[in-house]
């Protein structure tokens, strides 16, 4: 698994969570469950660009901390007036 | 074998440490930003839901695509310098600034596209924050190429070796905000409904 794990493939893997976000936006999908896929796609993709690109998958925790601790907030707080709204 | 000899030391952080505290008070500003867009918009639901469709998405998602792509060159950037691959990492540095362009470029389409309909900052509260967030978000991506660009130029005046280069990744580091930032973004302001 080690062996595809790299750059390129988290690049490739970041454009196609990127178009499978613009085909659900294209589809005009809503609810909790589309929010939330979407949100997590956001996640997901902010994690690999915090772990592999800034390389931050090393430093000590407190800067691991303040980076996810900060895109997982912000996800969250997102999630949550989307759910009230819903 | 001591307690100590089993512990790894943490990494340091990438780059000059100062870097890292204007990246962690920009995505504070962004993060504050994108919580009350969200806020906000449960007040408005219907109007935020009916002017987002006027957006274009095509635009925000091939954006998305050259940010991506860009980030990408950037560590290929990185990676060329500790091989001590200059001319490599030089290409790669020209290669993001071409990505960041392309950014420019569409997003100025769109801008002009909005502009030409009229719509400003006080059309509505939906395009206040989306001119304000995405034109906040386009100065970043400006100051990010600015960046690039003076070490690309440093590195070809040879300033950056394998066992010194940390201007390089301290503008990497500030450009992959930029990109961390706009995944955030663009789900946020142009799909999610």
């Amino acid at each position: 698994m080690k062996k595809f794990y790299n750059v390129h493939t988290i690049w490739l893997l970041m454009i196609v969570l990127t178009l499978s976000t613009y085909l659900m936006g294209m589809q005009g999908w809503s609810g909790i469950a589309v929010v939330l896929f979407l949100l997590l796609t956001a996640v997901i993709k902010g994690g690999l660009i915090i772990r592999d690109f800034m390389e931050l998958r090393d430093v000590s925790f407190l800067w691991r901390a303040i980076m996810y601790g900060w895109l997982w907030t912000v996800c969250i707080s997102i999630a949550v007036t989307y759910i009230i709204s819903l | 074998m001591t307690a100590a000899n089993n512990t790894t030391e943490p990494k340091l952080l990438p780059g000059d440490l100062a870097i890292w505290f204007f990246i962690f008070m920009e995505l504070l500003v962004f993060g504050i930003f994108f919580i009350v867009y969200a806020v906000m918009r449960l007040q408005n639901i219907e109007m935020f839901n009916y002017y987002q469709l006027t957006l274009n998405r095509e635009l925000g998602a091939a954006n998305t695509l050259l940010l991506i792509t860009s980030s990408y060159f950037v560590i290929r950037a990185v990676q060329a310098i500790r091989l001590n691959n200059i001319k490599q990492c030089i290409y790669w540095l020209y290669a993001a600034l071409a990505g960041g362009t392309g950014f420019l470029i569409l997003k100025s389409i769109e801008y002009a596209d909005k502009f030409s309909e009229g719509i400003n900052l006080s059309t509505n509260t939906f395009y206040m924050f989306y001119l304000s967030l995405t034109l906040f978000h386009f100065l970043h991506v400006i100051l990010g190429m600015i960046i690039l660009f003076a070490v690309a130029i440093k590195a070809k005046r040879g300033a950056y070796n394998a066992q010194n280069h940390t201007g390089i990744e301290t503008g990497a580091s500030y450009w992959h905000m930029v990109d961390l930032v706009w995944i955030i973004l663009f789900p946020l302001v142009y799909i999610i409904r």
